[in-house]
């Protein structure tokens, strides 16, 4: 029964997910370019600035935020325990630190707007002037 | 020397909370297994028994026990001023009755963007699993191929240089660390290998390691010679009339993680006073959804000692921070006379690994 309910519940949250976009935001004084490897590097702690020699800090949304799981599995190639498998293995070797984790798209974009080194990523649909769109998935 | 860094990573953490955040994350498994057959050896008196981690003497035999591969850990980590960090982890195992000690505590200095230094006690990083060795959630089985991770020292306290560069499509990271571990009453040595207290040194630690990834490929060098001390119920060894001995040890690791599929390995050799001690691995497995069944092989050869183990398995992450194993494990103890290990033995292991 649980293992049905296990199933049907990814499968509903695979096809409700299918269609809705993803946008990469950062702050709108920020003039860096980003293709899709740059954001995966950012977001795999493997690179600490933009392709313009600044500062990135790059904010995660957190599990419970729908646009993650898009984010991890159109952005970064991979599913959401993937990623954690990964930090973990960075976190316990005291080789890395996973990026800061917000609850929500409007936290985020708060976030975002505040900080000239942030790089985030939202539901495309909450996208506004706050924040500047690098990349849409 | 090692009290007295741990006392001040342990007091930097405790006395730092109003100013700094202290950030506590943590691992746990449980995992119960049982043998479904064994021979054990015979010639050591030794029941039926799968010697399922060698450092610890997690063994599995023919009743239930959860003892062998179940652990938790928590890290605490401060930051105290910009760019220094203090770090200790607390790990319990089952094989150890769950007394937990400070597995790991150290300072941690970033340099700059591609270099940080760190002091303190860490675990040798010889193997590809080394240094997550307790960390069972970020790797795929239930633990590392124990033929491979049979070394009886784990852990030093040294000093330690990583990096990570970025060239073109690769990325590079790795370290470069000295130090040394001096184990009052080795367990290994002490309670499976030997009847008295072993205490064992290694000491002129110093070893690299060089990873280099790029998409789905992950590729690891490493590098480490010691000088071997030891101490048999008080007694110094000697070996060939002297009483130390060095070990050179060199590893390859090629990782694939390709279009679901995965394919794990690992090739290693370890030079101890002229004796070769070769290991390696080779594992595969393919991601449907949450499930990753895998199959692996894992061999041991030296001039004495000779065992391997072939084992199929299945990963399940039904939860975002929790992973269920299933196990089975076919070890063959090639060895002959005084060379057997634990003899040959079956064993069926299952449980939850989970990370916080």
């Amino acid at each position: 029964m649980n293992w049905f309910k296990v199933m049907t519940l990814t499968a509903a949250l695979a096809a409700n997910t299918a269609f809705a976009e993803v946008a990469v935001i950062v702050h709108p004084s920020n003039a860096a370019t980003l293709d899709q490897a740059e954001i995966t590097r950012l977001f795999t702690g493997r690179g600490a600035t933009f392709n313009n020699g600044n500062k990135a800090t790059p904010l995660n949304l957190s599990e419970s935020a729908a646009a993650r799981a898009d984010f991890d599995s159109k952005v970064l190639g991979k599913s959401s325990s993937q990623m954690k498998a990964y930090w973990s293995k960075l976190v316990f070797t005291g080789k890395g630190t996973p990026p800061k984790e917000l609850n929500s798209d409007a936290d985020m974009k708060a976030a975002v707007a505040a900080d000239a080194n942030a790089i985030g990523y939202i539901d495309a649909a909450a996208v506004d002037a706050t924040v500047k769109v690098v990349a849409k998935f | 020397m090692k009290k007295l860094l741990l006392a001040t990573v342990v007091a930097a953490i405790c006395s730092y909370p109003v100013q700094a955040e202290v950030d506590i994350s943590g691992f746990a498994s449980v995992m119960g297994g049982k043998l479904t057959s064994g021979s054990g050896v015979a010639l050591f008196g030794l029941e039926p028994t799968f010697l399922a981690n060698y450092p610890t003497v997690g063994v599995y035999e023919e009743d239930w026990t959860f003892k062998p591969d179940s652990k938790f850990g928590l890290q605490m980590t401060a930051e105290l001023t910009e760019g220094l960090t203090a770090t200790a982890q607390l790990v319990g195992r089952g094989a150890d009755d769950f007394d937990a000690g400070f597995e790991w505590a150290y300072l941690s200095y970033t340099l700059n963007e591609h270099w940080t230094l760190q002091a303190g006690k860490k675990r040798l990083p010889l193997y590809y699993y080394s240094d997550f060795f307790d960390v069972s959630y970020a790797y795929l089985w239930i633990r590392p191929p124990a033929d491979n991770y049979t070394w009886q020292i784990f852990n030093y306290t040294g000093v330690n240089a990583q990096f990570n560069y970025q060239l073109s499509d690769w990325s590079l990271s790795g370290n470069i660390y000295t130090g040394r571990e001096d184990d009052a009453e080795n367990k290994l040595l002490s309670e499976f290998f030997g009847t008295e207290p072993v205490r064992e040194i290694w000491k002129d630690i110093v070893g690299g390691v060089l990873s280099l990834n790029r998409d789905w490929l992950d590729l690891r060098l490493t590098y480490m010679t010691y000088q071997n001390e030891r101490y048999s119920g008080g007694q110094r060894v000697f070996w060939d009339g002297e009483d130390t001995r060095r070990g050179n040890f060199a590893g390859l690791s090629v990782n694939i993680d390709y279009n679901n599929w995965l394919l794990l390995s690992e090739v290693n050799r370890l030079a101890l006073d002229g004796d070769d001690y070769d290991t390696y691995l080779l594992s595969a497995g393919y991601r449907i959804q949450q499930f990753t069944p895998y199959v692996s092989y894992a061999d041991f050869d030296s001039d004495g000692e000779k065992h391997n183990t072939t084992s199929v398995g299945v990963r399940w992450d039904f939860h975002n921070s929790a992973a269920f194993k299933f196990q089975f494990d076919d070890v063959n103890d090639k060895g002959i006379g005084s060379n057997q290990v634990a003899g040959d033995s079956k064993a069926i292991t299952m449980g939850v690994d989970l990370v916080f």
